[in-house]
């Protein structure tokens, strides 16, 4: 009885040995892995950022209107983030790599689905990137004119703009990550309804008499008045 | 359709003219049969050209009576020195915006001089207000005899008119090319067959078609060192202020300049002082307005400019000039003065950042909008005090602060990074 049992504990302790054996090769290929990744990480950031730096990457991007970009930043340098960023990628693949090391299925798996996702991760980045350049220009745009107008509410407008395009390219992006569609939908459609009915009672409301003024306008021009012709008239400046 | 026949074989039968006469002002008939009328009064066995404007969007319907004279006049063209032709289609497909339309008008012409190898060609863009039947001949003149390459007009002017010819286009090209020329961008002018060839070369070379002929006219003449002239006449009918569209304009205009500014940077940053040209004829009194402007709404366009657009200018301006504007944001109206030199500074600073594509270049010079009012407002406030200087005054005192500030826009084009006070 005694000699069985003690059999069993060797016979288990032998298949532990021998399991953890099998599994030692695939952790230093892991460690391995992650510490040639790290280094190489470090190699790519300091020459993306020294790079970025002789480009005066930071004060471009402020002038191309992504100057918000650095509040989300470290250190309030775009550059930074960028070349942490980079150095990031480079130690997750690193990671797959060592994980995709150790002989089982569950890792294959594994690896496989990350794999995967890949590209919808990369094109829900596109989406977003897309959206805020274009979000930021049409934002711009419209304060432009607005201010060109003698609108008073040119910055209302423009960040309603601007986070109108936002949104849509948020629920873009998680449409694409597969990430609870169905509430995303109906997220976007409250959200985006009640920015562009806000904007509509805000400038509504807010230009009912600049409305008023140019129907006036318009209608005095279209009769034969001559007092209406005077007006334009009495204008002295000429620009052209 | 007889017509059109006897206008094809009139004009394959042309191969070769003196002068071509293009006649892009939205004339009447009438007006156009005075043209003909008076280009085969000239003296001499000149043969000319004429292209009226056939891209005219809605020509104006010819009255019974204007339509017999126009047609005296097609059939009188038979026996005259005087023909008609048609433009080649140069308009660029789906443009409608005013100025690619023009460019495309003046560049049919030179294509058109070129093709008749003609000793020049003369373009008759504006209406005057009174116009006489020699204007044409005064223009076409000094050209033919071969005194001069660029024939420029010199309007009788009232003070509130051609605000942006006065208060940015001229003086800038005055500071930057060293010639008083007191209208460069024409429209009316005459161009001789040396500049002609200078300027299609020049485009075709480059291949630029953003290129506005009318924008480079004045900047080739004086960087080639041809013979730039003025001519005296009576007030030019301008089109009335479009304030909802004021930033287009300010765009149109001022693309075109800022690019010809960047082509032409080793030529003007040579010169240091400004000369006056030749000018011909004696200038023209006009009757004065008596209706003063509007200058609050200017005023709140600057405010609010400033209030909303300080990221935009502040990509733009340096921050003493941006102080500047803020200071002049909180002055009441009736002390409202933009000083000469802020001016110039904001002009070159926009030139500058047009050049480095700081931001996109629409919302850029659309951006400069409020900036213009409040240079506007600034100067009807100049010339609304009793006892002020006379326009003339005013605008060569302006002309001064471009050509004094000249050395900050060399400073700032050379080194934009280092130099920024």
């Amino acid at each position: 009885m005694w000699q069985q049992a003690k059999q069993a504990l060797v016979d288990a302790t032998a298949r532990f040995l021998s399991r953890l054996a099998s599994l030692l090769p695939g952790l230093v290929a892991l460690v391995l892995a992650l510490l040639v990744s790290v280094l190489l990480a470090w190699i790519l950031a300091r020459i993306v950022k020294r790079l970025l730096t002789s480009l005066r990457f930071d004060e471009r991007l402020g002038q191309w209107g992504f100057a918000s970009l650095a509040e989300w930043s470290p250190r309030n340098s775009p550059t930074i983030l960028i070349s942490r960023s980079l150095a990031g990628l480079v130690i997750v693949g690193g990671f797959l790599i060592g994980v995709a090391a150790f002989d089982f299925e569950w890792s294959y798996l594994f690896v496989e689905s990350i794999f995967v996702y890949v590209p919808n991760v990369l094109a829900a980045f596109l989406v977003l990137l897309g959206g805020n350049i274009i979000a930021r220009f049409l934002a711009r745009s419209v304060l432009i004119g607005a201010v060109n107008l003698n609108l008073q509410y040119a910055r209302f407008l423009s960040i309603g703009v601007k986070w109108l395009v936002i949104v849509l390219a948020v629920a873009m992006a998680l449409e694409h990550l597969r990430i609870a569609p169905g509430t995303v939908q109906l997220a976007f459609g409250i959200l985006f309804g009640g920015i562009v009915l806000s904007l509509a009672l805000a400038v509504g409301l807010g230009s009912k008499e600049f409305v008023t003024k140019s129907l006036e306008l318009d209608a005095k021009k279209v009769s034969t008045d001559p007092r209406a012709t005077k007006l334009v008239e009495e204008d002295p400046l000429r620009h052209l | 359709m007889e017509t059109d026949t006897t206008q094809q074989q009139v004009q394959e039968s042309i191969d070769s003219a003196d002068l071509v006469v293009s006649i892009l002002a939205e004339f009447d008939s009438d007006s156009i049969a005075k043209v003909y009328e008076s280009l085969r009064g000239l003296p001499g066995s000149l043969r000319i050209a004429v292209m009226e404007n056939d891209q005219r969007e809605s020509p104006a319907p010819a009255t019974s009576e204007a339509a017999e004279k126009r047609a005296s006049a097609e059939t009188a063209q038979k026996n005259a020195a005087v023909f008609h032709v048609s433009s080649p289609s140069t308009k660029p497909e789906g443009s409608t915006a005013r100025v690619p339309r023009t460019s495309a008008a003046y560049q049919s012409v030179f294509a058109m001089a070129e093709k008749l190898q003609a000793r020049g060609c003369c373009i008759v863009a504006s209406k005057l207000e009174t116009i006489t039947p020699g204007w044409i001949w005064q223009l076409a003149q000094p050209l033919l005899e071969g005194e001069a390459d660029l024939v420029l007009p010199r309007y009788a002017r009232r003070k509130f008119e051609g605000l942006l010819n006065n208060g940015i286009i001229a003086p800038l090209m005055r500071a930057l090319y060293g010639k008083r020329v007191n209208n460069p961008m024409g429209p009316d002018c005459a161009i001789s067959q040396r500049l002609i060839q200078t300027m299609l070369e020049s485009m075709a070379s480059r291949n630029d078609n953003r290129r506005h002929p009318l924008a480079s006219l004045t900047s080739t003449a004086l960087c080639e060192n041809l013979q730039v002239t003025e001519v005296h006449f009576g007030a030019r009918i301008y089109p009335p202020a479009d304030w909802t569209g004021m930033s287009s304009v300010l765009a149109d205009i001022l693309s075109p300049v800022f690019l010809d500014m960047e082509r032409n940077a080793a030529c003007w940053q040579r010169t240091r002082v400004s000369a006056a040209v030749r000018a011909i004829g004696e200038p023209r009194n006009v009757a004065e307005d008596t209706a003063v402007p509007d200058t609050r709404r200017m005023i709140e366009s600057l405010q609010l400019g400033n209030r909303e657009l300080q990221e935009i200018w502040g990509l733009v301006l340096p921050p003493s000039t941006l102080f500047d504007l803020r200071k002049l944001a909180v002055l009441p109206v009736e002390q409202f003065r933009m000083s000469d030199e802020l001016w110039v500074r904001i002009v070159y600073d926009f030139a500058l950042a047009h050049r480095l594509r700081t931001i996109s270049r629409d919302h850029l010079l659309r951006s400069m909008t409020p900036l213009y009012l409040g240079w506007v407002a600034s100067y009807a406030h100049d010339l609304k005090v009793s006892g002020a200087a006379s326009p003339e005054q005013r605008l060569e005192r302006l002309s001064l602060a471009y050509e004094a500030s000249k050395s900050y826009l060399v400073s700032r084009w050379r080194w934009p990074d280092r130099f920024n006070p």
